[in-house]
């Protein structure tokens, strides 16, 4: 081994942001895990699920609106792939672009999660309860990756450096892996409806 | 190739203004340095250390006679709780994790800092304002009483209608956010950081106990804290997880705490296990045995660790199937550990042992391990443990681990590293004279508690009658305890007045293997002011890579002395990747930490609405925090 080389060429190693966000997605990972089998466990103590007087889960829309979040992997892969080539009006603009749908997703899920409100309350009983902590849980987290991407397009308004190249990058590992959990929590809830 | 003409010193002293920090009260409020960090980190836990220490010597005061009321039940019921929940997440964990962890993987490892040095800050305040949020609840009265592992339906509002439990369930919430943070840095940087040269395979033994400790914190602590929102959603608004009129179901939560729980144990032993292999080699004046093995039966304990959790459980009527496959399961645990024992002791008989305090606190730390490990396969032989469940037989078995196995390391480490972190020489008559009274104090304690379990005493019970038989075994634990105590007050004593009075070490007063012994004692702020070449496991005894360093420093060489740079390696091989500029000192992290602490309390009187605005609060700083880059 020589004793000084600084590589010239592109780096090809992950950076350490990127290894801090896929640790950090492990463990969120696991959160959501312990979730979705409590969910599963407290399910099969049960006979009645969802129990009498709760209505089964409506199917169609929750699918749709999942598939439509997770669809927002791909520009988010774009801008971090944009951000690398040190494409900063672009990324800025797949970024954007993300951040519309994400947030109407989001306005819809919130409404969906209010108008279950009215139906039936987290106190009714243990159905109710995993049900709402589990979607509440996943629009906490889509939550936090629009204040991300907010804080992200704030940034990149004034151009690209290192630190926000590692930056597009994390955020969007964040993004593919809520759009994951999205669709895991989504198929959990909708077992019920099965 | 960079050219360079300024001599050596001259650029040390650049290196030493570039890495300077802020002086006074003020440099250690704001400071990212790991150094500090880990020295923050090691006074708060040997202030929590104390706490609960008292809190176990007010234990074996009021179980010393029978029918005694040194303390009132409510009040025992507080100290054993208390005793429990400040040892375990405020003192063991964060003093090996906070303050071993980080001062000594950078240092192991040629980096100049974590990966992360202000997330770094953040997990140390977040963990002291934890500890003081917990402690809070103490000093009004309302300490956790429900025990350690707080079973429901017990802990459940009905039962526990005070905010002891609140306190209690908040505070270890809080707490594993800085856990979390802690686990994440010190993953990446293990990872990123390591100097050119370390492959994996060249990396201590230690930091394969610390990588191994990380990633069980981060897949072991959701199911706490999950388990903890569940209660806190039932005690405070009224939510269905546990009861079983509303189709919860109260063995959910011994699930979920168990599968946190069994991970943990291996969570406090495994740094002790990291500490015993850097010690023993300097000592044995040779490599440890059995290398590669050692680090992968490291890795083994802990993923292992996740498969046993129902041990836990054997007496609460699961499945007979559930049963079987969790013993044998917890068999199989004792592979790792035996081959790490045999290659310890080997490493030290077929060495040159030369038997220094540090060595003896290792050699109490393998006789422990091995008495506990003895006692703890009796666990997973299912019928032994239905009959020994709640008795202080396995109060003396985990306390052999715990306190045996977990903190004799600790204390020989501090010993060890006293002269890397001070610069001056320990005691050796009066080190050696503590380890044997922590020794004797030791096995005095909980020994005699396996006789007194196996005889019926039962777990948390408040006093006894003399005529359970039970009197003389407690009288000699509670004189043990206090021996215990003597033997770390004169262990204390004697690394103030080293502190004050001790020698000059210099660099590596031991000879030591690893990393940490090629720079000077105490280590300057950047660490290395040359990034060291490594070609083995035991850098510090490759001569030729000494002399190729300081001929670097001479030519310029890996100095990195531009700015305020750190070098990022590849993962498994650690060829150099990149030059990092480093975050200097940033007040953002205790201001994040500070907002924090208000939303637990908010949450805790129930103010939702002003929570969410210190949650705010919180985001706002931490955009701010951001939008400083070290460039």
């Amino acid at each position: 081994m020589s004793d000084i080389v600084v590589p010239a060429r592109p780096r090809s190693a992950s950076p350490s942001g990127w290894w801090g966000m896929a640790a950090f997605v492990a463990t969120e990972a696991t959160l959501f895990a312990v979730l979705v089998g409590t969910y599963a466990y407290l399910r099969f103590q049960t006979v009645q699920w969802p129990p009498d007087g709760i209505a089964a889960p409506k199917v169609t829309l929750p699918i749709v609106l999942a598939l439509v979040l997770a669809a927002t992997s791909v520009p988010m892969a774009l801008a971090s792939a944009a951000a690398r080539r040190g494409l900063a009006r672009r990324a800025s603009a797949l970024a954007f672009a993300a951040l519309v749908v994400q947030s109407v997703y989001f306005g819809i899920a919130v409404h969906q999660f209010a108008s279950d409100l009215d139906r039936f309350t987290p106190q009714q009983d243990a159905y109710a309860s995993i049900y709402y902590t589990l979607l509440g849980a996943d629009h906490a987290h889509v939550a936090v990756g629009l204040l991300l991407n907010a804080w992200l397009l704030l940034r990149l308004a004034t151009g690209l450096t290192r630190y926000r190249v590692v930056a597009v990058q994390a955020i969007a590992f964040y993004w593919h892996a809520v759009n994951v959990l999205t669709l895991l929590v989504t198929a959990c809830v909708l077992s019920a409806a099965l | 190739m960079t050219t360079v003409t300024a001599p050596a010193d001259e650029r040390v002293g650049r290196l030493e203004l570039i890495w300077e920090e802020r002086p006074g009260v003020l440099g250690w409020l704001t400071t990212v340095d790991h150094k500090r960090i880990g020295l923050l980190y090691l006074f708060a836990t040997l202030a929590f250390f104390l706490a609960g220490g008292v809190e176990a010597l007010l234990i074996r005061t009021q179980l010393a006679q029978p029918d005694s009321h040194v303390v009132s039940p409510g009040t025992f019921n507080e100290l054993f709780t208390t005793h429990g929940v400040t040892m375990i997440f405020l003192a063991v964990i964060p003093m090996q994790i906070g303050a071993f962890g980080n001062y000594l993987v950078p240092l192991m490892i040629g980096a100049r800092d974590m990966a992360f040095p202000r997330l770094n800050a953040l997990s140390f305040w977040l963990f002291l304002a934890s500890g003081c949020f917990i402690y809070a609840g103490v000093f009004m009265g309302l300490a956790p009483n429900a025990g350690w592992f707080d079973y429901v339906p017990l802990a459940l509002r009905e039962y526990s209608p005070g905010l002891n439990v609140d306190f209690y369930a908040l505070g270890l919430i809080f707490n594993g956010v800085s856990s979390i943070a802690a686990a994440i840095n010190l993953v990446v940087t293990i990872f990123k950081n390591r100097a050119p040269g370390m492959s994996l395979n060249r990396m201590p033994l230690f930091c394969f106990a610390i990588l191994a400790t990380s990633f069980s914190l981060l897949f072991a602590l959701p199911p706490l804290t999950i388990d903890l929102v569940f209660l806190e959603l039932q005690r405070l608004a009224g939510f269905h997880f546990f009861d079983v009129a509303h189709g919860g179901d109260p063995l959910l939560w011994q699930h979920l705490f168990w599968l946190f729980g069994h991970p943990e144990v291996y969570i406090i032993i495994l740094p002790a296990f990291g500490i015993a292999t850097s010690i023993i080699p300097t000592f044995a004046r040779r490599k440890m045995i059995a290398f590669p093995l050692v680090a992968l039966a490291e890795l083994l304990v802990a993923f292992i660790g996740f498969g046993v959790w129902a041990h836990h459980m054997f007496a609460v009527g699961l499945p007979t199937i559930a049963v079987v496959f969790f013993a044998a399961a917890s068999m199989m645990v004792v592979v790792p550990s035996t081959i790490q024992v045999f290659a310890w002791t080997l490493t030290v008989t077929m060495g040159r042992p030369q038997f220094k305090a540090p060595l003896l606190f290792i050699g109490g730390f393998i006789v422990f391990f091995v008495l506990g490990g003895l006692s703890g396969i009796t666990f997973a032989a299912i019928p032994i443990d239905q009959a020994t469940t709640d008795t202080y037989y396995v109060v003396a078995h985990f306390h052999f681990i715990i306190f045996g196995a977990a903190v004799f390391p600790l204390l020989g480490g501090m010993f060890y590293w006293f002269p890397k972190v001070t610069g001056r020489l320990y005691h050796e008559g009066l080190a050696q004279a503590g380890f044997w009274l922590t020794f004797v104090g030791t096995a005095a304690t909980f020994f005699p508690m396996h006789v007194v379990g196996l005889l019926g005493m039962t777990r948390r019970i408040y006093t006894y009658s003399d005529d359970d038989g039970w009197s003389a075994y407690n009288l000699v634990e509670t004189i043990g305890g206090y021996v215990l105590a003597a033997g770390l007050v004169l262990i204390a004593l004697n690394l103030v007045w080293s502190r004050l009075r001790g020698a000059p070490s210099g660099r590596d007063p031991f000879s030591g293997g690893t990393l940490e012994w090629v720079t000077p004692s105490p280590p300057p702020h950047y660490n290395f002011a040359v990034i060291p070449r490594v070609s083995s496991p035991y850098p510090n005894w490759d001569a030729e890579d000494r002399a190729q360093d300081v001929r670097n420093l001479d030519r310029g060489a890996r100095v990195f002395d531009d700015g305020h740079e750190a070098v990022a390696s590849t993962v498994k091989d650690g060829y150099l990747d990149d030059v990092l500029e480093m975050p200097s000192e940033s007040p953002w992290p205790i201001v994040v930490a500070a907002c924090v602490t208000v939303l637990f309390v908010l949450v805790l009187t129930s103010h939702f609405l002003a929570a969410t605005a210190f949650a705010g609060l919180a985001a706002l700083a931490l955009a701010a925090w951001h939008w400083q880059e070290p460039e």
